[in-house]
């Protein structure tokens, strides 16, 4: 066990590093702009005392370096500053949203996975068929579509012309549970058909790839039904490639989930990021990309730890 | 029942009979299976749900007959090394080749097709379609049709612009990496790491709210987004290929960094890269896009699918289809070159799954 | 000569055609063939003779990309061409069982042996797990496994190769099958490894009484196992004999020139008399390790111009790791090589053009060798013109006289690419790119090794006559001691990245041996059907199981 524990250890180790990586690059690259984010926020016509002030205001007498690990400092205590627009709390302005976005990302999440991987099963198996064709085309149809695209087909249709479900996923507080999932049912469908068509053909393939290794040949030859071949001799060595697909493609939501909530004008952080982006608001940019990015970073590492855990040649070693 | 629906039903079940006698399997369940979802379809939504389904036959027929011919005509006026393996494309990378020229020759001749200039207001805001207006007014009065055909050089310029550059880094790093290993492929490796542990549309948003959302800082940032991608295949690639004992060969013959990538790296890593250029497009494509989606890509008054879409969208609870087309068009391209990647992946792949 | 017996497996006219480029290609044309229970049939042939596939069809089991296209297959009354898929799996591991090539690919990494060898008795309800398992442990027991109590509780990755190899002929056995399929099962050990697997495979298919049929390339392994000889030749039969007929009077010319492959032998040379002779590379006690990883330890030898000195070892012992500081892809952690009595800077950077063209490479595999998407008339050319300076007129003759030198028409190969060629026409490329640099060393890296014997067979004469005419030095690496026996001058042997021993051939073939090389020598699998019986008495049984950890 020494081996995988030194493994898994130096993947996490390796993980902290490079999310430190990311938070000085985020942080940094403000820096590069020309002028600084005074003179920026401010525009070319304020007057030398008023952008004096702001820069006090900011702290930005101060070299870089140490605003950074300020920045930094309060980032790991949840602590983002000031917005520049609103002179709101980074963090008001965020926290609500975060668990908006979150609760969406999961709700798409909860349907695609066991579609997905279900479907990438079955597709495997009936490799080469007609259904495996038009599989192959619907997916990749899915996968070439944009986010906005299949969502305002569904507006279209489901919203607009069916009235089944809202067309825009306004919140309140006092919603039911089952509410809260009829309006929010569109943008997590727009989601699911993005991730599912991409985590099917991913399945697929790992699956196929592992049909051909001559141990599940042997499995066939020694008369072992089909579908006892996946359950007991295919499924145990998929786990890595599996693991990875879900932990790729719940990172991609992270991405869908920006422009779906766009879409459907829905009160989470990717909305808050594109309005702080246009309006130049660096402290909320920086913030939202750090969440993002750490979140998308730890899903990775879950799965790269998730296939070392589940490697039969490194949980039996020699 | 009308008429229609008998018909209907009487052509359907006669062809699946025609192909069970002829013992055409897959034609038979194509058909058969298509008769007995319009049984379902018919006796939920009706003679018009048929219809619909009829609709849908028709053009996926006509989008299968398009794609046939086009082949026929590529292997005919290409010569022998590329027609035959044309012969083995299947339809849908036929359709593919045949959405991608249409979109170049749109793209190309824009100012030819377009019946009027991509900015030109010549009617009242969100006019419906007429004989002059083939798909209505935009927000401001503008030809949609011709907003479409300008789009087409716009956005697919910029993306194409973006993957060159994204690949020109990525290949060229990727190939040295390969090639000289040590230091150089550890530091680029890490730097990859990096910045693909950003997703992707966060990262550009980051870069375009600092630098401002003109053309050149999208190219760039876009084209540094994804040129990570290009490198770990081509450092994948070329890194499979550097092991080969022709390679030790031309080593031990003293032959320089340059020889080895042009002359003996290169031409085997060419099929692999080929598609990967493909699927960069498309995501390049998706990412300027969507940015442009949010209204930080392309600035108005630039004709861009993207903006279109965005400065179309109240239409939709109108129910009005028209932001929809310069969506379709985005989608359309991408999945055409998705079509035919998937084919040329599977070709290199080396026939593995027969 | 096998009694008559109840037939258990009766194919004719069997084709399986495979599907490549497009299109299906017949690759079994037309075979018949006929098993007794308890027979062991060997089915002998070059690459891409239909053996395995033949092996698997008559389990009834196509490979994706094959079908069986017509003909039948009989067993026990059975016709298996028309048997539902369900009732053929109901045969698969009962009453026909197959060992694969590879065990370590062909156990499954995620379970423990044990419960892969129990699977089968378990699933068809022949015994219980506890039966199983005991059972299976008296199998291992009877293959002579160490520890059989135990070993079945390990998963795949923790057992070595040969081991393996019996544990999956102990799985093979597990529900007592009427017939069980070895398909190559030693090709992938080594030779002092394949003894054990041969008599542990040899013994229980006797023990039991359980016919096989046994697929190999070679000829002194299949002569070991079989009572019947099949030779094929591309999908066909070539013909069919009891063993010993079989060896001793073939009637077909291909058969006949099987046979006669090893005969090619040509004289041997000595070093020169003279006191002051300089070897044209001399390695001094080099050490080199991959990593922390040692794995050469204080090796020294000598070549002298125009002499075959043959490095024999098995996997893992160290000869091309040997090579690999010669040619400097490997800086040595000690000693130093010496070419002419210079030293050669340990890397190949660092060595001038003149250094890296006198000592040149040629590869195991000849696909990997050559590059695919270069014309041959550059790959030979390149050396040539990277070296010699020649140009256009001069180029072209130089190659053209290259491609004469190999045997090969210069006019139908000069703007061929590699792909197009067999693996003997692209071993003979490789010589003449090695020899385009104008070399007076060249490294053979098992350049026989990967090919059919008939083909390797004129890649040694064409080396020999090389050597000859232009008075080339060969360091000939190889674990074939039939190759070592037909053109080597001088061997050294090699053992755990060390030479354990080192001489001229004829006395290094002549008793006494160091322990090690007494083992390599004598575990060459002889043309002679005896051989195993005879050498397992000469050993004794006991010392079969330790020879792998010599």
């Amino acid at each position: 066990m020494g081996d995988i524990l030194q493994l898994v250890l130096k993947r996490l180790g390796l993980g902290a590093i490079t999310l430190l990586v990311v938070s000085i690059l985020i942080f940094f690259a403000v820096e590069l702009l020309p002028g600084d984010i005074a003179q920026a926020v401010l525009g070319q016509g304020a007057t030398p005392e008023t952008v004096a002030a702001l820069r006090e205001k900011l702290g930005l007498d101060q070299p870089a370096v140490i605003r950074y690990f300020h920045w930094l400092a309060g980032a790991l205590t949840g602590d983002f500053g000031v917005s520049l627009v609103s002179g709101e709390r980074v963090s008001a302005a965020i926290s609500d949203r975060f668990v908006n976005t979150l609760f969406l990302a999961t709700y798409a999440a909860v349907i695609a996975v066991p579609v997905s991987i279900v479907l990438g099963v079955i597709v495997a198996l009936l490799r080469n068929t007609l259904f495996d064709r038009v599989a192959n085309v619907l997916t990749l149809t899915s996968i070439s579509s944009p986010e906005f695209f299949l969502g305002y087909i569904l507006i279209l249709y489901l919203a607009v012309k069916s009235n089944y479900f809202p067309a825009i996923a306004s919140l309140s507080a006092d919603m039911s549970f089952g509410d809260l999932l009829h309006r929010t049912f569109l943008p997590a469908l727009t989601l699911v058909l993005v991730v599912t068509a991409h985590m099917m053909r991913m399945t697929r393939a790992a699956i196929i790839n592992l049909l051909a290794s001559p141990y599940i040949e042997m499995a066939r030859l020694k008369g072992v039904p089909p579908w006892k071949v996946i359950v007991k001799h295919a499924l145990p060595n998929a786990w890595a490639p599996i693991i990875n697909v879900v932990a790729l493609n719940l990172a991609y939501l992270i991405t869908g989930v920006v422009l779906v909530e766009v879409v459907f004008v829905y009160p989470g952080v990717g909305q808050l990021l594109v309005d702080a982006v246009a309006k130049r608001d660096f402290p909320i940019v920086q913030a939202c990309c750090l969440i993002f990015a750490a979140t998308f970073i730890l899903l990775n590492l879950a799965a790269d730890v998730g296939a070392i855990l589940t490697n039969p040649r490194l949980r039996h070693p020699k | 029942m009308s008429t229609f629906v008998i018909g209907y039903y009487a052509l359907l079940i006669g062809a699946s009979c025609l192909a069970a006698y002829f013992n055409k399997r897959n034609i038979f369940i194509l058909v058969f299976s298509l008769t007995m979802i319009s049984f379902i379809t018919g006796i939920i939504g009706g003679a018009p749900a048929l219809r619909f389904i009829t609709t849908a036959a028709g053009m996926l027929a006509l989008a299968a007959g398009t794609s046939y011919a086009f082949r026929e005509f590529l292997i005919i006026i290409t010569p022998e090394g590329v027609s035959k393996e044309l012969r083995t494309a299947p339809l849908t990378a036929a359709f593919g080749m045949f959405v991608i020229f249409t979109y170049a020759l749109a793209g190309v001749f824009a100012p030819v097709i377009a019946p009027f200039g991509e900015a030109e207001v010549i009617s009242s805001a969100f006019a419906p379609p007429d004989e002059t207006m083939l798909l209505g007014a935009d927000q401001l009065g503008r030809d949609m049709f011709s907003r479409i055909i300008y789009g087409a050089r716009n956005s697919v310029g910029l993306a194409l612009l973006a993957t060159m550059l994204a690949f020109i880094m990525g290949a060229l790093a990727g190939l040295l990496a390969a090639t000289k290993g040590g230091w150089f492929d550890q530091f680029a490796g890490r730097l990859a790491d990096v910045i693909m542990s950003v997703p992707s549309l966060i990262f550009a948003l980051l870069m375009l709210s600092i630098f401002g959302t003109n053309l050149a800082v999208i190219v760039i940032v876009v084209a540094v987004i994804y040129s990570p991608r290009v490198f770990r295949l081509t450092r994948a690639v070329a890194g499979n290929v550097v092991v080969m004992d022709y390679i030790e060969a031309a080593k031990l013959r003293g032959e320089g960094t340059w020889y080895l990538i042009r002359r003996e790296i290169l031409p085997n890593s060419t099929a692999p890269l080929i598609a990967e250029f493909g699927l960069e497009f498309c995501f390049v494509f998706l990412l300027i896009a969507g940015l442009s989606f949010l209204g930080l890509g392309i600035q108005p008054p630039t004709a861009d699918w993207g903006s279109m879409v965005r400065e179309n969208a109240t239409l939709i609870s109108f129910g009005e289809m028209t932001p929809l087309i310069p969506a379709a068009a985005i989608a359309l391209l991408t999945v055409a070159v998705n079509f035919v990647v998937d084919w040329m992946l599977f070709r290199s792949s080396g026939l593995k799954e027969v | 000569m096998v009694p008559k017996r109840d037939v258990l497996l009766r194919i004719s006219d069997l084709r399986i055609e495979g599907y490549s480029d497009e299109k299906w290609v017949e690759i079994v044309r037309g075979v018949d063939l006929t098993l007794h229970k308890g027979e062991v049939l060997g089915l002998i042939g070059e690459s891409g003779a239909g053996k395995s596939t033949i092996g698997l069809a008559a389990m009834g089991f196509a490979r994706d990309g094959c079908r069986i296209s017509g003909g039948s297959i009989e067993f026990d009354g059975m016709e298996l061409t028309t048997t539902p898929e369900s009732d053929l799996r109901a045969l698969r591991g009962s009453r026909i069982a197959y060992v694969a090539q590879s065990a370590a690919a062909s156990f499954n990494p995620a379970h423990r042996i044990i419960d892969q060898h129990t699977e089968a008795p378990i699933q068809y309800r022949i015994q219980k797990r506890v039966e199983a398992q005991e059972d299976a442990m008296q199998l291992y027991e009877r293959l002579r496994l160490p520890n059989p109590g135990e070993i079945g509780f390990r998963y795949p990755h923790q057992v070595s190769g040969g081991q393996l190899q019996r544990a999956m002929t102990a799985m093979a056995m597990a529900c007592r099958p009427d017939l069980i399929i070895f398909d190559e099962p030693t090709t992938a050990l080594d030779v002092t490894t394949q003894i054990e697997v041969l008599a542990a495979i040899r013994d229980i298919v006797d023990q039991f009484n359980t016919a096989a049929i046994y697929i190999t390339h070679d000829l002194a392994v299949v002569a070991q196992m079989a009572d019947t000889i099949k030779v094929l030749l591309k999908g066909e039969e070539v013909e069919e004999a009891p063993t010993e007929e079989m060896l001793d009077s073939p009637k077909e010319d291909y058969t006949k020139s099987l046979w006669a492959v090893r005969s090619f032998q040509r004289p041997q040379k000595h070093r020169p008399k003279e006191a002051d002779a300089i070897p044209i590379v001399s390695v001094q006690g080099i050490d080199a390790a991959y990593g922390k990883t040692k794995v050469l330890d204080d090796v020294s030898f000598d070549i002298y111009p125009g002499m075959t000195v043959a490095v024999v070892g098995e996997s893992g012992s160290g000869k091309s790791t040997t090579a690999r500081c010669i040619t400097g892809l490997l800086p040595p952690t000690k000693g130093q090589i010496l070419f002419k009595g210079e030293p050669l800077p340990p890397r190949y950077q660092d060595r001038s053009k003149d250094q890296l063209r006198q000592a040149q490479m040629i590869y195991q595999m000849a696909d990997t060798a050559l590059n695919p998407k270069i014309r041959i008339s550059e790959i030979i050319g390149r050396p040539a013109q990277f070296y010699g300076g020649l140009h256009g007129a001069k180029l072209k003759n130089r190659v053209d006289e290259l491609l004469d030198l190999i045997e090969l028409e210069p006019s139908k190969f000069y703007n061929r690419y590699p792909p197009e060629l067999s693996g003997g026409q692209k071993q003979r490329v490789g010589i003449a790119r090695a020899l385009a640099a104008d070399p007076s060393f060249i490294i053979c890296d098992e350049v026989t090794s990967a090919l059919d014997q008939l083909v390797a067979e004129g890649i040694l004469k064409l080396l020999d006559r090389l050597q000859q005419e232009f008075n080339l030095a060969y360091m000939f690496i190889t674990h074939d001691l039939a190759t070592v026996r037909s053109i080597a001058d001088e061997v050294v042997v090699m053992q755990r990245g060390k030479v354990v021993e080192q001489g001229p051939k004829d006395e290094m073939f002549t008793p006494p041996h160091h322990p090690y090389t007494d083992l390599l020598l004598s575990s060459v699998p002889e043309m002679d059907p005896n051989w195993l019986t005879t050498l397992l008495e000469e050993r004794g049984t006991d010392a079969i199981g330790e020879a792998a950890d010599v």
